[in-house]
């Protein structure tokens, strides 16, 4: 696969294996008198996948806001491969931090190739001369531009539809156009936020084998999910959010273990709550009704 | 007359004028997103339904004491139902769509109604008397204040008492707060939106009318093409305040009277612009003023309260 | 364990479209009509439709068609065509790729209501029905029967929408209402597209763009030489209704795939045909027109960039016209100029565009980091303080820069390379006098307008002002300065204005501060500029000069409006927005964005327009 990387900066795009590539430090984002991000620490490596999870409402959107520069923290730092963050989004995406959005933000009445040729802007530099003077660099660059755009459709499996609008693909293949709209930027960091929201199994696994394969690209990943079969297949590493801090952060058996995290999705146990000899009992009571002669009702 | 005093009541009464007819803009603006151009129309449409009622309801010769409520009424009258006119039909059925149509129908309607009234009114083609108050000028100290001014002095602090309580106080109020922050959720709360925005567009008219009633006390005359440039400014004075809050309209409104009066009356002093002052320049300076804000404080003096159409 | 038994129902037969028309005549019979009709109808044209020549185009003479006669017989023509398309005549059925059937309906109704119309006109204007010829009634009695019959054909009646029991009185009548409307619709619609049999050779497909743009250049020739209010309106009916016609058979899609195919051949001929334009004029009247046209047409275009490529909200654009025309006036040797300079032309347009686009620059910078409702007011103060400042520094209220109300005036003529663009020149037996000089330069202009348009639309910069006015937030993402994207197009439009407004001073003489309104009965001025970019179309090339012409044409021909001229154009704003706010000649994808609920095609492909 061809890398045209004619790139602003040079830390943009895969990078070499062990190497830290998200280092975020202290984020807290407060709007008002709220805190919606307080005090997070989270690090990406290279090669990883590392997983996002927590509740509705946890801060985990406004977190990769902030990393984003969509939002700017108002303590914490954000560091990509050693140098801090810019805060605007546009200049994140072009030090090669890109992103999905929960709620799909396709360009929806441009083509899908046009959606990606859009991505390929923070790594092309053709401006406003150069299109009215067509020269021969800028055919060149536009030509460029395409064969990398249809690259990444073949990866994601859309090369088929390069002219088709994106508002008419179905649910699953616009999720998937908005992921190869954020490669095309190539990235050394790609954030997934609730990457499978809405997706039924088969499109799941698929979604899963396209994450591992960009990590085989090296780049590395964060993932926003709720789905923890998804997050646990995939993740290397899962940190848990809950109301704007992280409450824990290691493997799937370390966070899947923790009384903490069971206890902040599934809620604390109430004091009326059924003891064990309760539930025993009613187990035994359902098995008796299973095993006698049933009445015909009619419904 | 260029002492700094009665310059500054002077810039504050312009200001309270512009800030009547701003809350009508900001109030829109912070529910619907949208510019109502048309909304110096309505303040000029509120004017000559005062005028309307003075002329052809009200027997001749009727003191202002027990006309000047009842124009009151009839400028109201007016405007709001224009206002509430545009939204049913200009505006509602464009709820969606991209911000240039609403924007057009705007400006299509705006025309339309400078047009219908040079057309139609009687005698609009130049500008129609405005009945005065009778009464000689009042001194407060070195201050003169003329009896048009007084309405505007008396009524512009009244409307804004009205408007707080209505706001904070009342359900629709609130139901506009609401509204104002969060659409969506405002109507699975139970909040017809729709009531709502009519409920603003009323509003906003009602105040309209009110500087449209001091206007024409204010200045003797009313024209088909007062709200023009009036308009322009005084979304300058809600951009100023801070869009979407309707103190800001008012604070906005009186920082733009006082700015833009000061400016007429001692930008020739300065060296250098001794040719750029007087009233010719007046807007100019409004709309400088206009830049800067931008420039500096984008959010406005109080800050803006608009619904986030993420 | 419950068993449920449910009888399987059987689903309630939708009504389909039964296929029978609006009328109730066998179609048959209904096609057979609207055919023969239509050859009446051409008949008729060739009788006398009154006695005298006091109703204007002279309608006396038996065997001559005259002004609305010429028109009523394009109606007929146009339904006959149709009619035999819809037979199956060889060699017709390719002007029909989408069925005859709507098409017919539409020629008809043009015949008919420019018939009816023109013998209507002659009744009141003369005083009474007798003032009639036997020929009027002959043309009045065959359009209504081709209208009938062309109205009983068949068609696919949409199955209503299910009523409510709840409703009351009202919203049940407007329901029936909406589906009448709905009915009616349908009525005209399209059929479905058939491929085409047999693709054209090359040859053959610039043939038919050729004959196409001959087709436009005499229709837009008539429309600029319209000499009376009735031919004028019944030029906007047959025209208007004639195209619509075009549209429904599917010709104007299949024409525009063709002149997509063939871009730069279909921009050489149009040009070609447009400066052909002044050389079929024997008059220089109608050049002045054009010209006219043409600067509004080529601002509208320049606003295209900026509104519709773009998205940004720029209502006081014409100030930068106005920029260009005064700084080109001002060293363009003009007594009243405060600068003695007589640069060349080249260096005042060069100039003027430069002017221009630092106060686009100066505008746009603080404003356009701002959400784009406040580059709306900016804009539109603007435009009223460029005016406003112009007219003060007249050295009594402000410096003496811009001569006041009196404007800059007695502007020389250009002189380019000894061609003196004031006098008349005479080439191969044509000639062409002041205003037909200034038309082809500035036909220059537009081409390179254009030319800027294509060519900053289909690239990186373009995709990039298409997402940002998509979705900012997503565009931002994508690595899209947002701020720097907006400000380019925003100074180039302003560039392009002030350009224009370069040979606006030559062509006007003189630069006053009135030219340059918000709105004003004459274009251009902000207002029109964008209603011309909206009602012609946003985002396409041939949209804004559509729509600049028609919107030139219909205030200049139609005095008779008179005061209601501006109350006419605010209404039919707001209706436009209403009813059709993707303009009339629409870029499909700008189409898509207003109409969510309609049928987006799979592939977007280029269209020509």
């Amino acid at each position: 696969m061809t890398t045209n990387t004619t790139a602003k900066d040079a830390t943009a795009g895969p990078s070499a294996p062990g190497e830290t590539v998200l280092d975020a430090r202290g984020v807290t984002m407060r709007f008002g008198g709220l805190t919606a991000v307080r005090g997070v620490d989270l690090t990406v490596n290279s090669g990883e996948i590392v997983g996002l999870i927590g509740p509705n409402g946890a801060g985990k959107t406004t977190f990769f806001n902030c990393l984003t520069g969509l939002y700017t923290p108002t303590e914490g730092e954000v560091r990509y491969k050693g140098t801090i963050l810019p805060s605007q989004s546009f200049k994140v995406t072009a030090a090669g931090v890109a992103r999905t959005f929960q709620n799909i933000r396709l360009f929806a009445n441009m083509t899908v190739l046009e959606n990606v040729l859009v991505g390929r802007h923070t790594r092309t530099k053709e401006g406003l001369w150069s299109a009215l003077l067509r020269g021969p660099g800028f055919k060149k660059a536009e030509k460029a531009s395409e064969e990398r755009a249809m690259e990444l459709l073949e990866f994601i499996g859309l090369a088929g539809k390069r002219d088709h609008l994106a508002r008419n693909l179905p649910y699953g293949e616009q999720r998937k156009l908005e992921i190869a709209r954020a490669l095309a930027s190539e990235p050394g960091l790609l954030l997934l936020d609730e990457p499978t929201a809405g997706m039924n199994p088969q499109e799941t696994r698929a979604t899963e084998e396209l994450v591992f394969a960009i990590r085989d690209m090296g780049i590395a990943v964060l993932v926003i999910e709720h789905d923890m079969r998804f997050i646990f297949n995939l993740c290397d590493r899962v940190a848990v959010l809950v109301q704007g801090e992280k409450l824990v952060e290691g493997d799937s058996a370390t966070v899947q273990g923790d009384e903490r995290v069971v206890a902040a999705y599934l809620g604390e146990p109430f004091e009326d709550a059924p003891g064990q000899d309760e539930v025993a009992e009613v187990e035994a009571a359902e098995a008796q009704a299973d095993a006698a002669p049933r009445k015909e009702t009619d419904r | 007359m260029n002492e700094l005093p009665q310059q500054l009541v002077n810039g504050l009464l312009l200001g309270s004028m512009y800030g009547l007819v701003a809350i009508g803009y900001t109030m829109v603006y912070g529910i619907v997103q949208l510019i109502n151009f048309a909304h110096g129309e309505i303040f000029m449409t509120g004017a000559f339904g005062a005028l309307t009622v003075y002329l052809y309801v009200l027997p001749d010769g009727t003191t202002m004491m027990i006309a000047l409520p009842l124009m009151l009424v009839g400028a109201v009258l007016v405007s709001t139902t224009v206002a509430i006119g545009a939204e049913r039909f200009a505006y509602r059925p464009l709820r969606g769509a991209p911000r240039l149509a609403p924007l057009i129908t705007a400006i299509g309607l705006s025309l339309a109604l400078q047009q219908a009234v040079w057309a139609w009114y009687p005698n609009a083609k130049s500008a129609r008397t405005f009945p005065q108050i009778d009464g000689g000028p009042f001194h407060i100290g070195s201050v003169t204040i003329q009896t048009g001014d007084v309405f505007l002095f008396v009524a512009a602090p009244i409307s804004m008492a009205i408007l707080a309580y209505f706001v904070m106080k009342t359900r629709t109020g609130r139901g506009m707060q609401a509204t104002a922050q969060d659409p969506d959720t405002a109507k699975l709360m139970g909040i017809n939106t729709d009531r709502i925005i009519v409920v603003a567009f009323a509003l906003g008219a009602a105040f309209a009318a009110v500087g449209g009633l001091a206007y024409g006390l204010k200045y003797g005359q009313i024209d088909f093409r007062m709200g023009f440039i009036l308009g322009l400014k005084a979304f300058t004075a809600a951009v100023l305040g801070g869009i979407g809050n309707i103190y800001g309209a008012m604070i906005g409104g009186l920082v733009l009277g006082l700015a833009e009066t000061m400016a007429t009356a001692y930008i020739a002093d300065v060296p250098g612009m001794e040719q750029l002052g007087g009233q010719s320049w007046a807007n100019v300076w409004a709309f400088v003023l206009l830049i800067l804000v931008l420039l500096f404080r984008p959010q406005g003096l109080l800050g803006e309260r608009v619904a986030d159409r993420a | 364990m419950t068993t449920q038994t449910s009888t399987p129902q059987t689903p309630a037969k939708e009504p389909t479209g039964s296929g029978t028309g609006l009328v109730g005549i066998p179609p048959h019979l209904g096609r057979a009509l609207a055919t023969g009709g239509g050859i009446l109808t051409i008949a008729s044209a060739f009788l006398a439709w009154t006695w005298t020549a006091a109703f204007p185009g002279d309608l006396t003479v038996y065997g001559y068609p005259g002004g609305l006669q010429v028109l009523v017989l394009i109606g007929g023509a146009l339904t006959t065509l149709f009619g035999l398309a819809s037979y199956g005549v060889k060699g017709l059925r390719w002007l029909t790729p989408a069925g005859a059937d709507s098409a017919i309906k539409l020629a008809a109704l043009a015949a008919f209501a420019t018939a009816w119309y023109t013998v209507l006109s002659i009744a009141t204007e003369l005083g009474g029905l007798a003032n009639l010829e036997p020929g009027g009634w002959v043309a009045a009695v065959a359009t209504l029967t081709a209208l009938l019959g062309a109205l009983s054909l068949p068609f696919q009646r949409p199955a209503p929408d299910p009523t409510d029991p709840d409703d009351t009185g009202w919203e049940q009548f407007r329901h029936r209402l909406r589906h009448t409307g709905t009915v009616v619709k349908a009525a005209f619609a399209s059929g479905t597209t058939a491929p085409p049999t047999r693709k054209l050779p090359a040859y053959a497909e610039i043939l038919v763009i050729i004959a196409a743009l001959t087709l436009g250049l005499i229709v837009f020739t008539y429309g600029i030489g319209t000499e009376y209010d009735e031919q004028f309106i019944g030029f906007l009916i047959t025209a208007g209704f004639g195209f619509a016609a075009a549209s429904k058979a599917g010709l104007v899609n299949r024409v525009s795939a063709l002149t997509g195919k063939h871009r730069n051949v279909t921009m050489i001929g149009a040009f070609v045909a447009a400066a052909a334009f002044p050389f079929t004029q024997s008059d220089d009247q109608y050049a002045t027109i054009g010209v006219y046209i043409l600067i509004f047409a080529t601002v509208a275009l320049g606003l295209n960039i900026v509104v519709g490529l773009a998205g940004l909200l720029d209502l006081g654009y014409v100030a930068f016209l106005g920029v260009g025309a005064y700084t080109a006036a001002m060293v363009s040797g003009s007594p009243s100029s405060p600068f003695d300079l007589h640069l060349p032309f080249w260096a005042a347009a060069l100039l003027g565009a430069a002017v221009a686009m630092v106060f686009g620059v100066l505008i746009g910078a603080p404003t356009l980091r701002l959400r784009g409702d406040y580059l709306a007011i900016v804009t539109l103060g603007f435009g009223e303080i460029f005016r406003i400042g112009v007219l003060n520094m007249d050295g009594t209220s402000g410096p003496d820069i811009t001569n006041g109300s009196n404007g800059i005036s007695s502007i020389p003529n250009l002189d380019i390379l000894g061609f003196d663009f004031g006098q008349e020149h005479t080439f191969a037996g044509f000639t062409i006098a002041r205003f037909a000089n200034y038309f082809l330069l500035m036909l220059l202009i537009t081409l390179v307008v254009v030319v800027v348009f294509r060519r900053s639309g289909d690239s990186r910069i373009g995709r990039a002002w298409v997402a940002i006015r998509e979705d900012e937030t997503a565009a931002l993402a994508m690595g899209i300065n947002g701020f720097r994207v907006k400000l380019i197009a925003f100074a180039l439009g302003a560039a392009l204005a002030g350009l224009a407004g370069s040979v606006q001073a030559h062509v006007t003489y003189t630069v006053t501060p009135e030219q340059y309104q918000f709105a004003h009965v004459v274009p251009p001025n902000s207002a029109f500029l964008l209603a011309a970019v909206v009602l012609g179309g946003m985002g396409t090339i041939s949209g804004p000069l559509v729509g600049a012409a028609l919107l030139y044409l219909i205030p200049a021909k139609l005095q008779f409006l008179g005061d209601y001229q501006l109350l006419a154009f605010g209404l039919a704003l707001v209706l436009l927005m209403r009813f059709r706010p993707e303009g009339l000649i629409p870029n499909r994808r700008r189409q898509l964005e207003f109409h969510e609920e309609a049928e987006a095609p799979t592939v977007l492909s280029k269209a020509g327009a």
